[in-house]
């Protein structure tokens, strides 16, 4: 199952990427395509709209990792919205929960962003 | 209803990333459902965790060019604990096993530490030429 990911502006500028599918050793360059296409010309801050994923893995993380650091590479910012609870699991598992402020809804997660 | 009493068993042969990872889960997705669980079951979604970061090593680097035999998998659950086997063709993998929590700026090495905290047991054994994986957990 290829990962799909569409992306659009919200209103405050801020990118929301919305993969759906599985953020695994399969999707996950798709995911940090789509980002570093998004972010080329436009704002550095991106909210991933987590509510289509039904699955991650270590290296699905890893590819939002390396998208966090390219992003604070350049002063920008990374939310994470609405994960699901195998998602949530495999956060706090790693610790990264520390690392990815994560959001209920994309709308909380863009609220002061 | 929730059912540990009926044995459930899979078995499947793959070679391809895509196609291996999508048997992976719809296996999962059966003892699932032959047990009744439901979506949010904890025990399973950490079984099927682990299972996806094992079953994503064997086949990355399991299958290096040129190899023409395929992945073996078998799922078997009965009494109220699941086991998972795969085997594979690719180098041994022993320097890797006792691997830490990479810091959280690493992108990469967390699939078998994650693995390892969340199963009952990870086996491992080189059996001749291939990789013999093990996953058991208590559901």
């Amino acid at each position: 199952m290829a990962l799909d990911v569409q992306t659009r502006q919200a209103d405050n500028g801020v990118t929301v990427v919305a993969p759906t599918g599985r953020l695994d050793v399969a999707g996950a360059p798709a995911l940090k395509d789509a980002i570093s296409e998004a972010v080329k010309n436009g704002p550095q801050r991106v909210v991933i709209d987590m509510e289509g994923v039904s699955f991650v893995d270590s290296t699905g993380l890893g590819s939002v990792i390396a998208v966090l650091k390219q992003l604070r590479s350049s002063q920008g910012e990374l939310r994470l919205a609405a994960p699901n609870q195998q998602v949530r699991v495999v956060l706090e598992l790693t610790t990264l929960d520390r690392v990815f402020p994560y959001y209920a809804t994309v709308e909380e997660a863009l609220t002061g962003f | 209803m929730r059912s540990n009493r009926e044995p459930f068993e899979f078995r499947a042969t793959f070679s391809e990333l895509d196609e291996g990872l999508d048997i992976l889960h719809r296996s999962v997705e059966g003892l699932r459902k032959a047990t009744g669980r439901g979506p949010d079951d904890m025990p399973l979604i950490l079984f099927e965790t682990a299972l996806g970061e094992i079953g994503g090593n064997v086949l990355t680097h399991g299958r290096p060019p040129g190899t023409e035999r395929p992945v073996d998998y078998a799922l078997h659950f009965e009494g109220g604990v699941v086991e998972a086997s795969l085997t594979d063709s690719g180098a041994p993998v022993h320097e890797h096993l006792g691997r830490e929590m990479p810091t959280h700026e690493s992108e990469a090495g967390r699939g078998l530490a994650m693995a390892r905290s969340l199963l009952d047991e990870l086996g491992y054994e080189r059996d001749g030429g291939v990789n013999r994986w093990r996953l058991v957990k208590r559901l």
